[in-house]
C-alpha cells in the first residue's frame, strides 16, 4: 500500500479538517504538530469529553496464572513491577511499555482511554514491528489472555475506569487518482510532513522536538522503509491509528475531527 | 572427628537443599547469551529450562534465528553486538563401576574427580534477511571428562551450516547446508541431563560396521518446513554417514536419508495443555566390500577410500508422544519415544542374518518455574535379533535411568548459570549372564556467557 493510498482513507474528512484547522490546542505533545498548518483538526490526545466507562473487574484467577507467563517472557524488558524498567530495557529502542501508567499506543478506543482486551491481544499476537516486541501467538490464547489480566494489575487506572468504546470504521473509499489526490490534500492540511517529512521518510522539521510521555526521543515512522507498521499493516489498521492516535507519543488522534 | 564430618556433611546437604529450595521462590528468569543480547529477551523466553527449547524457542530456531519484526538483519544490530557464546560445565563427578575385569578377577571400582566436561564455542545468528548460520567449535581438551576417559580429544566443528529460510515466501521451505543435527524427537544437544544423553540415538547391534547415528551431527543438506507457529514441522536430511571408516564409490558416499514429522495441538486447559506426536525414520546405505591395499611397509591390508561397493541398507524408525501437563509455560512434560532399527547382515561381522533392535525411553521433565526443574528418565534398548544367531540374544542390551535436579540461579540476558545434581545408572548386558553397571553422580555448575 502506498503512502498516498493510506492517506485517502481520511480524504472524505478534508472539509471537516479544514474547519478545525485554526483551532489551537496546546497539549503535552505539541511539538509533534504542524508548525505552518496546525493539525488542530485532530488533537484529542488523552482528552475526551465523555466520562470514562465504568471499570471492568480484573479476573484475578487469570491474573495469577498470567504471572507465570509474565515472569518467563515479559519481565526482562517490562520489569518486575511492569514499569518498563526490566534489565534489558536500557538497551532497547524504543523502550518497553510502562504498564503502570496504562497508556497504550495500539488501540481501537479513543485517545486517552484504556484499550479493550482485543487490542492488547492483537499486540501480543502480532508483536510490534520495529521494536523488540515479538509475536507471542505461539503461546496460545489462554496464556495471552492470562497475561493481559496480569498487566492490568500494574496500574490503578484499570480499577478506576473501563476501556473506551471501540471506534467505528467506515467503508474504505476506492483507490483511484481522485481519492489519492484527496489523500494528498489531507496530508498537507494535517501537516503530516512536519513529522513524517515531505516524502514520508520520517525526516520532517519537527523531528528534533519529538519526545514520548516518558521523555525519550522518538523518530516518526519512515513510510518508505518498510511495509510493516507498529499497529498493523492493513488499511483498517492504519485508519484506526489515524482516528485513535498513538497514545504516549506525539502522534495525535484525528478521531474527534474526522 | 567422625562427628565433625557428619555435621559437615549434614551442613552441606542442608545448604544444597536450601539452595535448590530458593529456586522455588525466585521470580525472574533469563538465558541464551548471544540471542538474549540481541533480542533483549530472557533466556527463559526461548528455553523451558536452558538448554531445552520451549515453543517460542523452537519457532525462533525454525525461522532461522529471527524474531520477525524487521529487526533481525545483522545491519540492524548494535555494532557492539557479536554473536558469540560459550558453554562449559565444571564440578565433581563420582563414578562407580561393577564387574570391572582385573587380573584378580572382576572388581568394583570407584573414582571421585573434579573436572570439566569440555567447551563449546558458539557463533550463531543471521547473515542476512533470510539467511542464518551456526558454527559450534569444540576444542580438543585432554583434561576434559572429569579426568576419567576424556571424551573430546579432537578439535572439531560440531556444527557448521548456513540456512536459507522462507524460500518462495513460505515457511514450509527452508534449507540448511552443512553439518547439522538431524531433527530428533528430543534434541540431544539440548538435553538437560549431563551424565547421560539418549543412548538409543547411538545404538548399534553387536559387530556393526555402520557409523550412522541420528544423535550425531551430520554433514549434508536438510530440507525442512514448519507452519506459522511450528505446530506442524517436517525435516528431511540427506547426509553422509559421519565417521564411517569406509566410503563408497558414489556421487554421495554412504548416503543416509533421515525424516521426521511432528504435529502439535494446544489444548489450552489447565490439566493437559498440549499434545505432540511424531514419526521418524532413516534409511542408509553402507558398503559391504571394497578394494584393499597392503601398505608398502607391510601390515594388514586396508580398504581404499572411494572403492566401497555392494551397498547394503540400514534402517531406523520410530514414533513419539509428548504430553505437556499443567501449562505450556511451566509444564510437566511426559515424553515417550520408541526407536527401532535393523542393519543388513552384510554390515555385521560374522553375521548370518540381519540384526534388529528395539529401544526407547520415557522421560519426565517438570519445570516448576524457569529456575527449577526436576528430570527423570528411563531408557531401555533390547536386541531383538543378533546378526550372529549363536550370540547371546541380550548381549549389548542397555537399561539406563537418570534423575536430576537443575537450579538456574543466574539468569540475565547476558549470562546463565545452573547448579545440577544428577545421578545415573547404566546396566549393559555382557552376554555372559552378567550386567556390569556404571553409576555416575554429578554435582556441577553449568554456565554460559
Amino acid at each position: 500500500m502506498t503512502l498516498w493510498k493510506t492517506i485517502i482513507l481520511l480524504s472524505p474528512s478534508i472539509p471537516v479538517a479544514l474547519a478545525f484547522a485554526q483551532t489551537p490546542d496546546p497539549g503535552p505533545n505539541e511539538a509533534g504538530r504542524g508548525a505552518t498548518v496546525s493539525v488542530d483538526a485532530t488533537p484529542t490526545q488523552r482528552k475526551t469529553e465523555k466520562s470514562p466507562n465504568p471499570p471492568r473487574p480484573i479476573d484475578h484467577s487469570r491474573a495469577e496464572r498470567g504471572k507465570a507467563v509474565y515472569q518467563r517472557f515479559c519481565i526482562s524488558c517490562h520489569g518486575e513491577q511492569g514499569d518498563g524498567h526490566g534489565y534489558s530495557a536500557q538497551w532497547l529502542d524504543p523502550r518497553p511499555r510502562d504498564f503502570t501508567r496504562a497508556i497504550f499506543k495500539c488501540r481501537s478506543t479513543p485517545s486517552g482511554t484504556l484499550p479493550v482486551d482485543a487490542d492488547l491481544l492483537r499486540t501480543l499476537n502480532e508483536g510490534l514491528y520495529h521494536t523488540n516486541m515479538p509475536s507471542w501467538a505461539v503461546l496460545g490464547e489462554r496464556q495471552l489472555r492470562d497475561v493481559i489480566e496480569t498487566i492490568k494489575t500494574f496500574s490503578p487506572r484499570w480499577k478506576e475506569e473501563g476501556p473506551g468504546d471501540p471506534i467505528a470504521t467506515t467503508p474504505e473509499p476506492a483507490d483511484d487518482p481522485t481519492s489519492r489526490s484527496r489523500g494528498k490534500g489531507v496530508w498537507n492540511v494535517l501537516a503530516c510532513f512536519n513529522c513524517h517529512g515531505q516524502t514520508g521518510k520520517g525526516d520532517g522539521p519537527s523531528v528534533p522536538t519529538l519526545f514520548d510521555d516518558w521523555g525519550f526521543h522518538l523518530t516518526p515512522f519512515d513510510f518508505t522503509s518498510s511495509p510493516h507498521r507498529k499497529c498493523g499493516n492493513t488499511d483498517k489498521d492504519l485508519y484506526r491509528t489515524f482516528l485513535t492516535g498513538l497514545d504516549g507519543t506525539p502522534m495525535p488522534s484525528y478521531g474527534e475531527s474526522v | 572427628m567422625r562427628g565433625t564430618i557428619c555435621i559437615s556433611v549434614a551442613g552441606l546437604a542442608a545448604g544444597l537443599f536450601a539452595f535448590f529450595l530458593s529456586g522455588l521462590f525466585s521470580p525472574v528468569a533469563t538465558a541464551v547469551p548471544a540471542f538474549a543480547r540481541k533480542t533483549g529477551l530472557a533466556c527463559s523466553g526461548c528455553h523451558e529450562v536452558w538448554p531445552r527449547l520451549n515453543d517460542f524457542g523452537q519457532l525462533f530456531r525454525d525461522r532461522g534465528y529471527r524474531i520477525g519484526r524487521d529487526r533481525d538483519k545483522p545491519v540492524d544490530q548494535d555494532p557492539s553486538y557479536w554473536p558469540i557464546a560459550m558453554r562449559t560445565t565444571v564440578g565433581y563427578q563420582w563414578l562407580r563401576q561393577t564387574l570391572v575385569p582385573t587380573d584378580a578377577g572382576p572388581v568394583t571400582t570407584q573414582t571421585g574427580t573434579f573436572g570439566f566436561t569440555g567447551l563449546d564455542v558458539f557463533a550463531v545468528g543471521t547473515l542476512g534477511d533470510n539467511l542464518s548460520f551456526l558454527i559450534t567449535y569444540a576444542p580438543g581438551l585432554t583434561g576434559s571428562g572429569f579426568q576419567i576417559a576424556p571424551t573430546n580429544l579432537d578439535s572439531d566443528l560440531e556444527s557448521a551450516f548456513i540456512g536459507f529460510h522462507d524460500i518462495a515466501g513460505t515457511p514450509f521451505l527452508n534449507v540448511r547446508v552443512g553439518k547439522h543435527a538431524p531433527d530428533l524427537p528430543i534434541d540431544e544437544h539440548r538435553t538437560i541431563t549431563l551424565t547421560q544423553g539418549y543412548n538409543v540415538y547411538h545404538f548399534h547391534p553387536q559387530g556393526s560396521s555402520v557409523a550412522w547415528e541420528p544423535g550425531e551431527n551430520q554433514p549434508g543438506i536438510e530440507l525442512y518446513g514448519h507452519s506459522d507457529l511450528s505446530r506442524f514441522r517436517y525435516s528431511f536430511s540427506l547426509v553422509n554417514e559421519k565417521g564411517s571408516e569406509l566410503f563408497s564409490n558414489n556421487v554421495i558416499s554412504n548416503p543416509v536419508v533421515w525424516g521426521h514429522l511432528t504435529g502439535e495441538r494446544l489444548l489450552d486447559n489447565g490439566v493437559l495443555a498440549a499434545v505432540k506426536a511424531g514419526v521418524f525414520g532413516s534409511v542408509g546405505w553402507h558398503p559391504a566390500a571394497a578394494l584393499m591395499l597392503i601398505p608398502s611397509g607391510g601390515g594388514a591390508p586396508v580398504a581404499v577410500q572411494g572403492t566401497g561397493s555392494a551397498l547394503k541398507e540400514h534402517f531406523r524408525y520410530g514414533g513419539e508422544v509428548h504430553l505437556r501437563f499443567l501449562s505450556v509455560v511451566n509444564p510437566l512434560t511426559l515424553s515417550g519415544v520408541v526407536l527401532g532399527g535393523s542393519e543388513s547382515r552384510q554390515l555385521i561381522a560374522g553375521a548370518a542374518q540381519d540384526a534388529r533392535f528395539l529401544g526407547g525411553f520415557v522421560e519426565g521433565v517438570w519445570t516448576i518455574n524457569p529456575r527449577l526443574s526436576l528430570i527423570g528418565r528411563y531408557e531401555q534398548i533390547q536386541t531383538t535379533q543378533q546378526g550372529d544367531p549363536k550370540a547371546p540374544k541380550a548381549a549389548g542390551d542397555l537399561r539406563v535411568w537418570t534423575a536430576a535436579i537443575r537450579h538456574t540461579f543466574e539468569l540475565t540476558s547476558r549470562t546463565e548459570a545452573a547448579l545440577q545434581l544428577e545421578l545415573s545408572r547404566v546396566g549393559t548386558d555382557a552376554g555372559d549372564g552378567t550386567t556390569p553397571e556404571t553409576f555416575t553422580g554429578l554435582i556441577a555448575f553449568d554456565f554460559t556467557m
